[in-house]
């Protein structure tokens, strides 16, 4: 056995050297981004098309690769107390900003207390825990806090932290500094010009703390508005990169019957989309766990994913995703069937005491639907008819999205309601905040709008996010996901892939987690 | 009645359209017959090309039966065109009748009203009605006839003033009759065969609207209809053509039949408009 890894390891090695060999300098990489970004601010935004651009300028203490490993970027290495309380990140050197200033601890220190904690939407709960940041030195950071909080070191891309420059926000109004339309970053490609409707273009940035790169001598992101134009585009080789379903999934399955256009779903397992049923678990006829159960066994998860969203995307099989595989907090979970199971579904309906009317009724409702276009419609379609076989006899709403927020988000007026949600790097992140009693948050968005409450969980979410011992964590998260199962305030329906088609030319793009919220530092056209 | 009869079977193509209108109206009254389940029913299996599972004109992303929804859906489009064209004429005749009767300050007043429905594109006023309320049948119902009723006022209107000065009103008024009487029993009688004419266009065009709206996913989400079936289909035109292609050329054909049937009512009401040809 260990001759042959070995053995393995040789080719490997082989393999990689030649491929680094292979890899040429030059060209200019044009890539779609879709919609055109409100700004290039992503230190205080989140906005999808702003991460397609800002980390090829900006970067992140860490990368993550595609199996969630950390790869270290602006930090050269880190280190966590044993207590959790302490984590040190020892710096990169040498690194200079784009105008040529030195890249220093203090920059870390005041993106992380001044910028990020203030105005970033998600930076207050990924450093909610962190009190001060020393700087001992000026390649030292040493962040300080209050308790052990292992979802931070999830959180340190470039598209989710980036690091930005001290001497150009600090005395200036952070939200509507110049720096916003104007980046300056540490990152392989320095900001050139933004054509307003028309294309961002980025240039290699030639001192570049990586030696020999970036490849590519050029980015330019184009805006088209219209999805056949994107689709020819990519058709005719005039884009090469199209992320975050630019074309859409009908097209692509086309288009990857060719020689030179590839698709991949790899590359969003940091954003982990999840596609779920909120229900009222407070009032109305959905307020039973049984019938949430019954609902979620009899539902063909395959089936949704092979008719509606072109067999892109995994049944879910817990209320985490599979993503959360590689940091051993997923478990899989009964209750959540691939394939639909009527008979039971219908079996526990009759145990739980709701039986069918004279017209085999047992439940009247109304299925609110995500205002995000025709799929979702379809989906509504597809779950009317599946749970009218067991008796509960749907009526869809469609409203547009102010409505359908205010419905869902502000009034609780609903029983059942069609949705997806990020469940993004860590559960503390992305998943907490659609379970916890303490997010109950009435008029905030893509919350626990369930009003589930259940003060056993509180303390399991609670412990989870301050457990800094891997294994106990595993064994918190599998207790919280057991009794998810049991209680399914949410009924999880699969994981959403987004698709990312690219022409088979641009190669080295994809090692990232982040997929196209990356740097492109690597890339390089064949 | 049998001269009338007579005008309009000359016109070939109004038989035709009579024809397969009858044939239409015929699919929606027996489609819970022919297709007893809900047409929103998992049929089969998705995608199955016309001829094929069973399915007379193939199956969509779902597995829903595409001859199933276009029978319901001529249910659904027979009741929408009937009821707005109804109500449209209803109020249309109200408004026209009071407007052309009385004219002066009434008239302006009225017709101001109208204008103002009328500088709106109807569909685009059909669109903004459907949107700021619940999308739903009775919904889509109203947002018909509140776009259609304008050209019926138009019309009435224009045919009351024209007939409120002939002899037999006139004498209507020596006689001592009240204005209701007048307008209802003896002006309006007059001036139908043209309102029928362009109720029976309304008809189509209300079909359409209703066809449009559900295309663009404003139809109520509960009620098959052809607009909806293409508005589903579209996307994959190009791997099942048999989605949109079967609901289009029932929208096709239903609303050129009714075209046709309105011209030859039109050539019956007014043989000499015919002869002049």
């Amino acid at each position: 056995m260990k001759k042959r890894i070995s053995f393995f390891t040789i080719i490997t090695f082989l393999f990689l050297g030649f491929s680094a060999y292979a890899q040429k300098s030059g060209g200019t990489l044009v890539y779609l981004v879709q919609p055109e970004p409100p700004s290039m601010a992503s230190y205080i935004s989140t906005s999808g098309p702003i991460g397609l651009v800002a980390p090829k300028i900006y970067e992140g203490l860490f990368d993550y690769d595609n199996d969630g490993k950390i790869i270290y970027v602006l930090a050269e290495s880190h280190s966590v107390s044993s207590d959790g309380k302490t984590v040190t990140f020892k710096l990169r050197k040498g690194v200079k900003w784009h105008d040529g200033k030195s890249f220093t601890s203090d920059d870390v220190a005041f993106t992380v207390m001044n910028v990020l904690k203030k105005f970033h939407p998600r930076g207050p709960n990924s450093f909610r825990e962190v009190t001060s940041i020393d700087t001992p030195d000026s390649h030292t950071a040493i962040f300080n806090l209050r308790n052990p909080a292992p979802y931070m070191l999830r959180a340190l891309s470039a598209y989710e932290s980036p690091i930005v420059p001290k001497h150009l926000l600090e005395g200036t109004d952070i939200k509507s500094a110049k720096l916003g339309n104007n980046p300056v970053g540490t990152g392989p490609f320095k900001f050139v010009e933004w054509k307003k409707g028309q294309y961002v273009r980025l240039d290699k940035n030639k001192n570049y703390w990586r030696p020999g790169l970036p490849y590519l001598d050029r980015v330019v992101g184009r805006f088209v508005p219209d999805a056949s134009t994107r689709t020819a585009a990519m058709e005719n080789g005039e884009v090469l990169y199209a992320a975050y379903n630019a074309v859409p999934n009908i097209d692509a399955v086309r288009l990857k019957e060719r020689d030179d256009i590839s698709v991949t779903t790899d590359g969003y397992s940091m954003i982990n989309p999840v596609a779920l049923i909120e229900f009222n678990a407070k009032e109305g006829p959905f307020a039973n766990p049984a019938v949430r159960r019954a609902i979620s066994l009899a539902i063909d998860r395959q089936f949704m994913i092979d008719n509606i969203f072109f067999g892109y995307g995994k049944p879910a099989t817990s209320a985490l995703s599979t993503n959360f595989k590689p940091t051993g907090l997923y478990a899989s979970m009964p209750n959540y069937p691939a394939r639909g199971d009527i008979a039971s579904a219908k079996a526990l309906l009759d145990s739980a005491g709701i039986k069918p009317d004279a017209n085999g009724v047992r439940i009247r409702a109304i299925l609110d639907l995500i205002p995000y276009g025709e799929d979702w419609r379809r989906a509504g379609e597809y779950l009317k008819q599946v749970l009218g076989d067991i008796g509960i006899k749907l009526e869809l709403r469609y409203e547009d999205v102010p409505t359908w927020l205010k419905r869902i988000y502000h009034n609780y007026d609903f029983v059942m309601n069609v949705n997806y949600f990020y469940q993004l790097p860590d559960p503390v992140l992305g998943v907490h905040r659609h379970y916890g009693t303490d997010q109950i948050r009435k008029g905030t968005h893509f919350v626990n709008s369930s009003r589930y409450s259940n003060s056993e969980l509180d303390e399991l979410l609670a412990s989870g996010a301050t457990e800094a011992n891997a294994q106990k964590r595993t064994q918190i998260y599998k207790k919280i996901q057991e009794i998810l199962a049991r209680d399914m305030p949410v009924v999880n329906l699969f994981e959403l892939q987004f698709l990312t088609v690219y022409n088979t030319k641009l190669k080295g793009a994809y090692n990232s987690a982040l997929g196209a919220y990356a740097s492109f530092s690597e890339a390089y056209l064949d | 009645m049998n001269r009338f009869w007579g005008r309009f079977s000359k016109n070939k193509s109004a038989v035709f359209g009579l024809i397969i209108l009858f044939l239409v109206i015929l699919m929606a009254v027996i489609a819970n017959w022919i297709y007893p389940d809900d047409p929103f029913r998992l049929a089969g299996k998705p995608m199955s090309s016309p001829g094929t599972n069973g399915f007379l004109l193939g199956s969509d992303t779902l597995g829903r039966d595409v001859a199933a929804g276009i029978a319901h859906g001529a249910k659904t489009s027979i009741l929408i065109g009937l009821l707005a064209t109804i109500a449209a004429v209803f109020i249309g005749i109200i408004f026209g009748a009071l407007a052309g009767y009385y004219g002066g300050v009434i008239d302006d007043a009225l017709m101001r009203v109208t204008e103002i429905f009328q500088t709106i594109p109807s569909f685009v006023f059909a669109i903004l009605l459907v949107a700021i309320m619940k999308p739903s049948i009775e919904i889509i119902v109203i947002a018909i006839t509140v776009v259609s009723w304008p050209a019926v006022a138009r019309l009435v209107r224009g045919e009351f003033m024209s007939l409120k000065n002939r002899e037999f009103v006139q004498a209507c008024h020596t006689l001592g009759m009240n204005d209701s009487r007048i307008m209802m029993r003896e002006i309006l009688p007059n001036c139908l065969s043209p309102v029928i004419v362009i109720g029976s266009l309304m008809v189509a065009t209300a079909i359409l609207i209703e066809s449009g709206l559900a295309f663009l996913g404003l139809g109520d989400p509960n009620i098959m209809s052809w607009g909806f079936q293409i508005g589903a289909g579209r996307t994959m035109l190009r791997s099942a053509w048999w989605v949109c292609t079967f609901p289009g050329i029932a929208i096709l054909i239903t609303v050129l039949a009714i075209n046709l049937v309105g011209e030859g009512l039109n050539d019956a009401f007014n043989p000499r408009l015919r002869e002049r040809n």
